[in-house]
């Protein structure tokens, strides 16, 4: 995956409605594009199985 | 006993001595007072000192207890809070300028139980603001390590550690995200535990992340530590996902007798080029000792462990995004620079980014579930390096950069913030630089009195619990 531009962060947050200073652009860009590209990196396949629910029922052991 | 050398007892020690009517709450509160006026200075430890309201507190302690209206242990001990938690007509800063001033009408759930347990109120802690282990500025005061003055006493819960190891509060209280309480443990040389989610209210604290957050103490032993969460722990109706079940005894499990208890040992976290090689060799010297001391030890794998940091810091970004989003719109300027981009990044990350995050939070957490089933306890450091020196500037310039950043401190912690687990950090030893390592002992949900018989039980055969930063 490609990492994200500068003008696509702005797209991003002027999809959510915030507005983002473009002095900050470049440091949330190298911080997004990290972190998905470290997402990326786990290497875990079929996560489709899994079910993404918030975890917040305490499992009693 | 010389008033100043009261800050050095352990909480266990001064409890009986109050018990026992040799010490009074009065004298003991006013020998804390003292030594933060002579020593916070240098350690900017606290936001807020409550002189004279601790004073107050400690007479009517004093009264009842000569009156024969003895509580319990924590009775007449005066103890110090994270400024994260609410307290009823003292200011709460969250570690912020947007809070300044801010006096609440009501106490954090947390408060309301240290008091009913007749804890003494000495201040509000210093922290990272809004409990972000990534912020810079501090504006109460950038919170020294009392080890080395020069170096982080770790984050968030900063002033919890920097004063409880400076003997500054007989226990504290902190937070813990992604390993805001055992962090500052470590680096500080204290006893820190983050109770299983579930197990001690959230009512009152300003959130950073709904379900990791969670409260716990930081004292200079396991008896202290088990103490401090046994007063605060419990259920309340205004905080619908704590465990209604009783508080177990934790103080019963300190036998020191760890024979034939199975512990895991991360393999990932322990024996890898990751750890700075004098935290490597102290923790597997800690493990070691346990082994000898009758605990029979395993190696583990878990393998989505060293993702971790990724994971959290996807899950934490969201959430304190969407908690802070009027802060945000409003206030930006007023925010440190490491929050501002944090918190901006959090707002437009991706959904299928965050739904990833959530199903490898699952996937890591049944690993860890299933470690557990084989053995009573895992262990590895709670970090991979000793207190690292104060940063001079903020920011990141890289992407690399914030990649490395995920290799660190955080991958050791969060993994059972994700996996809602209760974990300890216990001091393991020091380096040659004589700075503090943490050993992290981690147990299955709900199962804290394990956690606290292993640290006893380790703590019984070492003394590093007993070495004090000479400030």
């Amino acid at each position: 995956m490609n990492d994200l531009t500068h003008d696509e962060i702005k797209t991003l947050a002027k999809a959510v409605d915030i507005d983002i200073p473009d002095e900050l652009i470049p440091e949330i860009a190298f911080s997004l594009n990290g972190l998905l590209e470290a997402l990326n990196q786990t290497g875990v396949e079929n996560l489709e199985a899994i079910e993404p629910l918030p975890i917040v029922i305490p499992t009693i052991s | 006993m010389e008033l100043s050398n009261i800050p050095f007892l352990s909480t266990t020690d001064l409890s009986k001595l109050i018990q026992n009517k040799d010490i009074s709450p009065v004298e003991a509160t006013q020998a804390y007072l003292d030594r933060i006026s002579n020593v916070d200075s240098d350690l900017n430890s606290y936001v807020t000192v409550c002189g004279e309201q601790a004073l107050s507190q400690a007479k009517q302690a004093e009264s009842d207890i000569a009156s024969g209206k003895y509580i319990g242990p924590m009775h007449g001990i005066p103890v110090a809070v994270k400024d994260q938690f609410w307290t009823k007509g003292i200011q709460t800063t969250n570690g912020s300028t947007i809070h300044k001033g801010w006096i609440p009408d009501e106490d954090a759930t947390v408060i309301t139980n240290l008091k009913s347990n007749g804890a003494i109120l000495l201040g509000k802690l210093n922290m990272s603001e809004y409990a972000s282990g990534d912020a810079f500025h501090h504006p109460y005061g950038r919170p020294k390590n009392p080890w080395d003055l020069s170096r982080n006493p770790g984050t968030s819960s900063s002033g919890s550690g920097a004063a409880t190891a400076a003997c500054l509060c007989s226990t504290s209280l902190g937070e813990d995200t992604g390993g805001s309480i055992r962090g500052p443990a470590s680096f500080c040389g204290l006893v820190g535990i983050r109770p299983s989610w579930g197990r001690v209210s959230r009512y009152g604290v300003f959130p950073a992340s709904w379900s990791m957050d969670t409260v716990g103490p930081i004292s200079r032993t396991t008896e202290d530590c088990a103490m401090t969460l046994k007063a605060i722990a419990g259920y309340d109706p205004k905080d619908p996902y704590t465990w209604n079940q009783p508080v177990p005894d934790y103080g019963s499990e300190l036998t020191g007798d760890i024979r034939g208890v199975k512990i895991g040992v991360i393999t990932e976290r322990v024996d890898t080029e990751a750890n700075d090689p004098e935290v490597r060799e102290l923790v597997k010297t800690a493990i070691s000792e346990l082994g000898n001391a009758g605990a029979v030890i395993n190696e583990i794998s878990i393998p989505l462990i060293v993702h971790s940091a990724a994971i959290s810091s996807t899950i934490i970004s969201c959430d304190a995004a969407a908690l802070t989003r009027k802060d945000l719109e409003q206030n930006l300027e007023q925010l440190d620079h490491n929050n501002q981009v944090r918190l901006l990044m959090g707002s437009i990350m991706p959904a299928d980014a965050y739904l990833k995050a959530i199903k490898l939070r699952e996937l890591l957490r049944r690993q860890i579930l299933d470690a557990l089933t084989k053995v009573d306890v895992l262990v590895m450091p709670t970090s991979s390096i000793p207190a690292p020196k104060i940063p001079e500037k903020a920011g990141v310039e890289s992407k690399e950069e914030v990649l490395q950043g995920f290799k660190g401190r955080r991958s050791f912690t969060s993994p059972f913030n994700l996996a809602n687990t209760p974990a300890l950090s216990i001091c393991c030893g020091f380096t040659s630089a004589i700075l503090p390592v943490g050993l992290q002992i981690v147990g299955k949900p709900f199962a804290e009195s394990t956690v606290f018989k292993v640290a006893y039980g380790y703590q019984s055969i070492t003394d590093w619990h007993t070495q004090r930063p000479k400030i």
